[in-house]
């Protein structure tokens, strides 16, 4: 017990301790930040892996940890998309995973948004063409905000999570 | 020298009409076999007490375009000579089928699946010839890995199920779990059955994201197709990029200097330690102990940030070249990296502590998810789980590569190949991984970290490669194509030798106890399904 508490006592308050992310290259689209609206004081996210490398899932799974904690920011990660406001998807869309990333984007009550994570998940990156992919996830459902990096760093994640959930001027109406 | 060589002998004397292909002399020895000796030769290979073979490696290669066959290639380890032996037939002209091995060594049985789903050659005598890869609405016929089937076709779709083994009976249930799972993890599908609690049989349903990585390969060429090779498992960048680039070098005749294998020792000891203490963390988390995750996954942030600013990647992607590494370290940076581990240690060293010192969690632990030694051996597992059952392989050690000729690996081996036994050899290897950074630190040598390569390989050569990954032995083969392109690349990742073997290890445990089991094995779906 007291080692515990001793253990605690000593570490502190890392949260926060990481080099400040690289300004996000563009901003999420108006649309986007119009769906995300009804979200902004509590996203809940689930991750959908269509075919990723697994770098894109650990940089996730990085978010939950203290450094990151991304639950300060009123985001939770989900066990299942019917809890989820936000679907994150993550790689090129594999000819074996395409009916299940349908199903899953079904199966998300709306209102909902689709985050596209890392450059596979955008574009296929290295896997364009392969005879097993079928295609970036926008070709099977609607795409709200990308998410580019491969993969993209955690406080990049948070960096865009953060963007889209802004309040505009355009907001007062 | 002398024991290799007596093994050769014996197995000449077993079988006079297998003939040995002496080019390979030095690093393996190489034998041609008749198709329809397999069986027999295997079999003795893999039970006679004096080879003691495991299978390590099982591969295919299409050579219609040149010679009208299709290759077949059987790598074994001997355990007791650490030696590596290859058997190699071939399918003349219209011969599609050839004679399974899996009746006498489990271990061929999803290589022997997987090449029937990429080239259509057909293992005769195969217990279960259902489709692995190619999921069953995939249309007839078409099998990727051919040399006339085009790498961008467009795949049609057809009607098909799976069809699961089925376990019938009063009570007997079956729970189907994926492929989408409930944490940030990847897609893979697991198909229990229990009666009561208690799993009676599990069967996996896998590759889920198969996007073609053998065939994507092939339309590269040798010297820039490290990036592909990072990609194909995420979380063990250098391992594979490390295993790409050792069996090009040695198609190119390239020797790495000093201190670039050096540096490629102590990258891949970086990855290590990041791995392994985030699946510490991950295992006490998977039984509710969220506190060592919490610490556990401060301390692998602080590997990764470490990672970043060492090399602009936190999962130190571009670090590895055909020919060495892509940067150097300068000793500021080197004294920068112990101290950081210096820390990083004593923090874990409490941690370890704390863990140890909470009975309800090593009560949860303990005699959770045995793989018996016998159960491990008779699957080839590999690396941290074979470790953990008994198995004392470290390639570190048995096959030095990059620095580990010069550097003294303490191989950690548990007996009882429980879910403790697979966290306690992650943990003391955490400590090695962190000695061996400080080995490297005292040695590493002065000089350049790469050389260029400056020769083009014969088409058909070809080479092996094996890396220790965090995993477990990561196997390359590469075998050159016209113009420096390659003509075939086998990637073997470890969890595609371990992903079976769990199917062992969670009978008779209940199914909430399954994602810890799952966890202490912390198998890749991606390099998996490749």
């Amino acid at each position: 017990m007291f080692r515990i508490l001793k253990k605690s006592l000593k570490t502190g308050v890392v949260t926060g301790r990481y080099p400040a992310a690289a300004p996000t290259v563009e901003a999420p689209a108006s649309e986007a930040k119009y769906k995300a609206k009804p979200f902004r004081s509590s996203l809940a996210f689930r991750a959908v892996d269509t075919g990723s490398c697994n770098a894109c899932e650990m940089e996730m799974n990085a978010l939950a940890n203290p450094v990151y904690d991304v639950e300060r920011y009123g985001v939770h990660i989900v066990a299942s998309p019917r809890h989820a406001d936000a679907l994150v998807v993550t790689g090129p869309v594999t000819v074996n995973m395409e009916r299940a990333l349908k199903d899953v984007y079904k199966q998300t009550p709306d209102p909902k948004i689709v985050i596209a994570l890392g450059d596979c998940a955008i574009n296929c990156g290295m896997f364009k063409g392969s005879y097993a992919v079928t295609g970036p996830v926008d070709r099977h459902i609607p795409v709200d905000v990308r998410i580019p990096g491969c993969p993209p760093r955690p406080a990049e994640i948070l960096n865009a999570l953060q963007e889209l959930r802004k309040s505009t001027d355009s907001d007062k109406d | 020298m002398a024991e290799t060589r007596s093994c050769d002998e014996e197995l000449k004397a077993a079988f006079p009409s297998i003939v040995q292909d002496h080019a390979a002399q030095g690093e393996f020895s190489h034998f041609l076999v008749p198709k329809d000796l397999l069986p027999a030769i295997t079999h003795y290979l893999h039970t006679q007490s004096s080879l003691h073979g495991r299978l390590t490696l099982l591969w295919a290669v299409d050579d219609r375009p040149v010679r009208d066959t299709y290759g077949l290639h059987y790598l074994f380890t001997l355990e007791p000579s650490r030696r590596w032996v290859l058997l190699s037939t071939e399918l003349a002209g219209d011969e599609r089928l050839f004679p399974s091995i899996t009746p006498h060594i489990h271990a061929a049985k999803w290589y022997e699946r997987e090449i029937r789903d990429m080239f259509g050659l057909i293992p005769q005598g195969h217990p279960d010839l259902r489709r692995l890869v190619r999921h069953e609405h995939w249309p007839k016929g078409a099998h990727p890995l051919k040399k006339d089937f085009p790498w961008d076709r467009i795949l049609g779709r057809q009607q098909g199920e799976h069809h699961f083994r089925q376990i019938e009976g009063e009570g007997v249930f079956e729970v189907p779990v994926g492929p989408i799972h409930a944490g940030i993890i990847e897609p893979g599908h697991f198909r229990f059955s229990v009666a009561g609690e208690p799993i009676m049989q599990l069967e996996l349903h896998h590759f889920w994201t198969h996007r073609g990585i053998e065939k994507l390969f092939e339309q590269q060429e040798l010297t820039v197709a490290v990036p592909l090779a990072e990609r194909v498992s995420g979380d063990t960048t250098v391992g594979h990029s490390l295993a790409y680039c050792q069996a090009v070098e040695s198609l190119l005749q390239l020797e790495v200097p000093r201190r670039g294998r050096y540096l490629r020792s102590l990258f891949l000891e970086l990855e290590r330690l990041h791995n392994h203490l985030g699946d510490v963390g991950a295992i006490c988390n998977d039984t509710a102990y969220a506190l060592p995750h919490a610490h556990c996954g401060r301390m692998k942030e602080q590997v990764m940030q470490l990672n970043d600013r060492l090399t602009g990647s936190r999962f130190l992607r571009g670090v590895n070249r055909v020919g060495g590494v892509a940067m150097d370290l300068t000793t500021v940076q080197l004294a920068e990296i112990v101290a950081e581990l210096d820390r990083i240690e004593k923090d874990f060293s409490e941690l370890e502590s704390i863990i140890a010192s909470n009975a309800s969690l090593i009560d949860r632990l303990e005699t959770t998810g045995v793989l018996t030694e016998r159960t491990a051996w008779d699957h080839a597992v590999v690396g941290v789980v074979g470790r953990a059952s008994g198995l004392d392989q470290d390639l570190r050690r048995d096959r030095p590569f990059a620095a580990y000729d010069e550097l003294q690996v303490r191989v950690v081996t548990y007996r009882y190949g429980d879910v403790r036994a697979r966290m306690r050899v992650r943990m003391d290897e955490i400590h090695e991984s962190m000695r061996l950074v400080r080995e490297v630190r005292v040695k590493i040598p002065q000089g350049p970290v790469a050389s260029e390569p400056n020769l083009r390989p014969q088409t058909g050569e070809w080479a092996l490669s094996a890396v220790e990954g965090w995993r477990g032995e990561i196997v390359y083969l590469v075998m050159a194509g016209e113009n420096g392109k390659v003509h075939r690349c086998k990637v073997r990742d470890p969890s595609f030798a371990n992903w079976p073997a769990i199917q062992w290890a969670v009978l008779g445990n209940i199914i909430p106890d399954f994602p810890l089991i799952n966890k202490s094995f912390n198998l890749s779906y991606a390099g998996n399904d490749l």
